[in-house]
């Protein structure tokens, strides 16, 4: 299956985007978790602060469906 | 044509009730860029090195830069200057909302106080009209209390500034509030109001403004916002705000907890930022044009106490004021930004007081019997209460933590200097540098005190090794030149620094409203000598060698980190050291952290050297001749 991974910011380039300024389609095997996804594709989630999607907040144990977009939202730089 | 100015500068002399209205010095914006360095320049000049902070030769000074109040996302800063009482060196300190774009509408672009009034005062101005009114009715009141009692009196549309009475009480950390919870809260700024018997600002203004090239900047601008709106991390911004980085400090083994002597925090999951979506917040909050609405206003709600009302939360109250003091529910955190808020107290230096002053009463440093029998255990909102008054109120041993933790540190002693967790007197940000050294570094070189607004290293530190030291002094000065550029051109860091927005967009805008054709080497070369020229005015008021001041207490360095994921982490005094040499040396300082003179005449500051070399504090000639990363756009390898 296929989901959409998106990032701004310092993340954006770890992620290096492939489908527009900002977003880079990742293909998987079955359900994963966005730490194992993240994985596959190198990215330390240390670099993340947290996941977003639909509109909420989401746990690294989160498994994406098919088509999903994630965004990854990196640290504020000094609250 | 215009240049983004209102045109008018206010001058007024407190002790005589005299104001003077003249034209605002463009060439003092253009060279100094308005706003920080404006304020810089003029405390540099006017300020005598001798002056009480708190006396009438002080100057307070606001501004609302060049870009504040124009056709400009997020352009709504103002900034607050003068001598802090806390560092006793130039103190400069922001806030968002709709104060500065309102000053400039009202047709002025900085008002400059000198004196102290015989009697407590507000400034009123309404565009032309501008007074010192009669504040007996409002002195004594909290910032939170009194700003809609004074529009009730004033009307809806003023926008208001106030002082709590922390601020009237003089304590060193007080801030100004506006809007109903934004704050300019570090370095003290409230207690200089409070100093001049200042107690608010009330400003309405109904003109316009002239930018350089209307047309240009509205495409420009506009093109900027189109991209802002679809950005990733827009949305979670407006829902979230930044309480919801504070689970990921936790992770990474920064977030301060019990007054910084770790970094973890087990109570985590009742602090943080879903907490605060879930339990407090009633709505999202924007300052002027802008769509991000990070602030969130929210209720805290308590056993036994009246609900209240505030703004926050946000990020680093939500580290100093909650892991800090080891709170454990978010109403209890909230309810401390809210008691803060109100008397006028910073929360990241009353958070620092607080946690200090509970470190030493865990030690047995000071006791019940000091505190009018209460105790001050951690996790306590009854303590905090009850200790946060009698500091406001000067009652007792409270009077000795009104000076911030650097001054109660130097009357306790007995080793409490080592967790008195400052830099300069001002008290650290919420985030722990002994594994994260850049941002340690960035706190010990900060130009106003320990701050993370100027440089913030982490996720550098964590790209580049958390263990080692190498690189990060480079970046430090670079970020210390970027940075501080927002709060000369008054617009919002958050906005325009965490959306992807380059610092040459930021510069061609700056150029479309001002018709200043500069470019980014030049905005960071200026920047640099704003920076240089702080650094000059602390050590003239200071007068001893600057690496004196640039050290953090000596738990950065004896104790290691206890627990959590950063366990046994650590930096040694010989790092500490390494990165100042690396520090002053990518600066053009020398080894005594002094600025040389080749340095300050390539900044055409040959009048700060001069003055340096008076008093025997200029630095050594540099041998290799000026260095070569000071000042340039620098990034570090990893990104």
């Amino acid at each position: 299956m296929v989901i959409y991974l998106k990032a701004g910011g310092q993340l954006r380039k770890m992620l290096k985007p492939d489908i527009d300024y900002y977003t880079r389609k990742v293909e998987i095997d079955g359900e994963k978790t966005v730490t194992d996804i993240l994985k596959t594709i190198a990215i330390d989630s240390a670099y993340i602060a947290f996941i977003y999607a639909d509109g909420k907040v989401r746990d690294f144990s989160f498994k994406p469906s098919d088509g999903q977009i994630i965004t990854l939202q990196p640290p504020v730089s000094g609250g | 044509m215009g240049d983004g100015l209102a045109g008018t500068t206010i001058r007024i002399n407190l002790s005589t009730g005299e104001i003077k209205k003249y034209p605002t010095d463009s060439q003092l914006m253009r060279d100094w860029f308005g706003g920080r360095g404006a304020i810089a320049k003029i405390l540099y000049d006017e300020v005598p090195r001798n002056a009480d902070p708190f006396g009438p030769e002080n100057l307070f000074i606001l501004t609302a830069g060049v870009m504040s109040g124009c056709f400009i996302p997020a352009g709504a800063k103002v900034e607050f200057g003068s001598v802090s009482p806390l560092t006793n060196g130039h103190g400069d300190s922001n806030m968002g909302g709709h104060l500065g774009p309102a000053l400039k509408y009202a047709g002025y672009d900085m008002v400059i106080f000198s004196g102290i009034s015989p009697k407590p005062v507000y400034l009123y101005i309404d565009d032309d009209r501008v007074e010192l009114r009669d504040a007996a009715a409002y002195w004594g009141m909290g910032s939170l209390e009194c700003e809609p009692v004074m529009k009730a009196d004033l009307g809806e549309d003023f926008e208001i500034a106030t002082i709590g009475p922390a601020g009237e009480n003089l304590i060193r950390f007080s801030c100004i509030t506006h809007d109903y919870g934004r704050q300019a809260g570090r370095t003290g700024q409230g207690a200089v109001m409070g100093s001049k018997k200042l107690k608010a600002i009330a400003v309405r203004g109904s003109n316009s403004l002239k930018v350089h090239d209307l047309a240009n900047l509205t495409k420009y601008v506009t093109d900027i916002i189109k991209r802002t709106k679809t950005h990733p991390n827009m949305a979670p911004w407006q829902k979230y705000g930044t309480a919801f980085f504070i689970d990921w400090s936790n992770k990474n083994a920064v977030l301060p907890t019990r007054n910084f002597q770790t970094t973890f925090y087990e109570n985590i999951d009742g602090i943080n930022g879903e907490q605060l979506v879930e339990k407090c917040l009633i709505t999202h909050k924007a300052c002027f044009g802008c769509w991000m609405n990070c602030g969130k206003y929210t209720k805290a709600i308590l056993p036994g106490r009246q609900v209240v009302y505030l703004e926050g939360p946000e990020y680093e109250t939500g580290a100093l004021c909650g892991s800090n003091l080891g709170m454990t529910d978010i109403n209890q955190v909230a309810y401390i930004n809210w008691l803060m808020d109100n008397v006028g107290i910073d929360t990241m230096s009353g958070g620092g007081v607080v946690a200090f002053a509970m470190e030493c009463f865990q030690r047995g440093l000071i006791t019940e019997k000091d505190l009018e029998g209460h105790t001050l255990n951690w996790g306590s909102v009854d303590d905090t209460e009850h200790f946060v008054k009698m500091v406001v109120e000067r009652r007792g041993i409270g009077d000795l933590f009104a000076g911030g933790t650097k001054r109660a540190a130097e009357v306790i002693s007995q080793g409490s200097e080592k967790f008195a967790m400052q830099v300069k007197g001002q008290e650290m940000s919420g985030y722990d540098g002994r594994y994260a050294p850049g941002m340690l570094l960035a706190y010990m070189t900060c130009d106003i005190g320990a701050h993370h607004n100027r440089a913030w290293t982490i996720t550098v530190d964590m790209a580049e090794g958390r263990e080692t030291i190498e690189g990060r002094a480079k970046v430090v000065v670079y970020l210390q030149h970027i940075r501080p550029l927002f709060d000369c051109w008054c617009i919002c860091r958050l906005f325009w620094g965490e959306l992807d927005i380059e610092p040459e967009e930021i510069v061609q805008s700056l150029n479309y409203v001002t018709g200043w054709n500069i470019d980014t080497a030049e905005a960071l070369k200026t920047s640099e000598k704003i920076w240089n020229l702080v650094r000059c005015h602390y050590l003239e008021r200071n007068p001893a060698n600057g690496r004196t001041f640039d050290y953090p207490p000596a738990r950065s360095w004896e104790d290691k980190i206890p627990s959590g994921p950063g366990e046994g982490k650590g930096l040694s005094f010989a790092q500490i050291e390494a990165m100042l040499d690396d520090y002053y040396a990518c600066r053009g300082w020398d080894k005594n952290g002094n600025p040389s003179r080749e340095v300050l005449h390539d900044l055409k500051l040959d009048f700060a050297a001069d003055n340096l070399e008076k008093i025997g504090l200029l630095g050594k000639p540099l041998p290799e001749g000026i260095p070569e990363v000071r000042g340039a756009r620098y990034k570090p390898k990893a990104f």
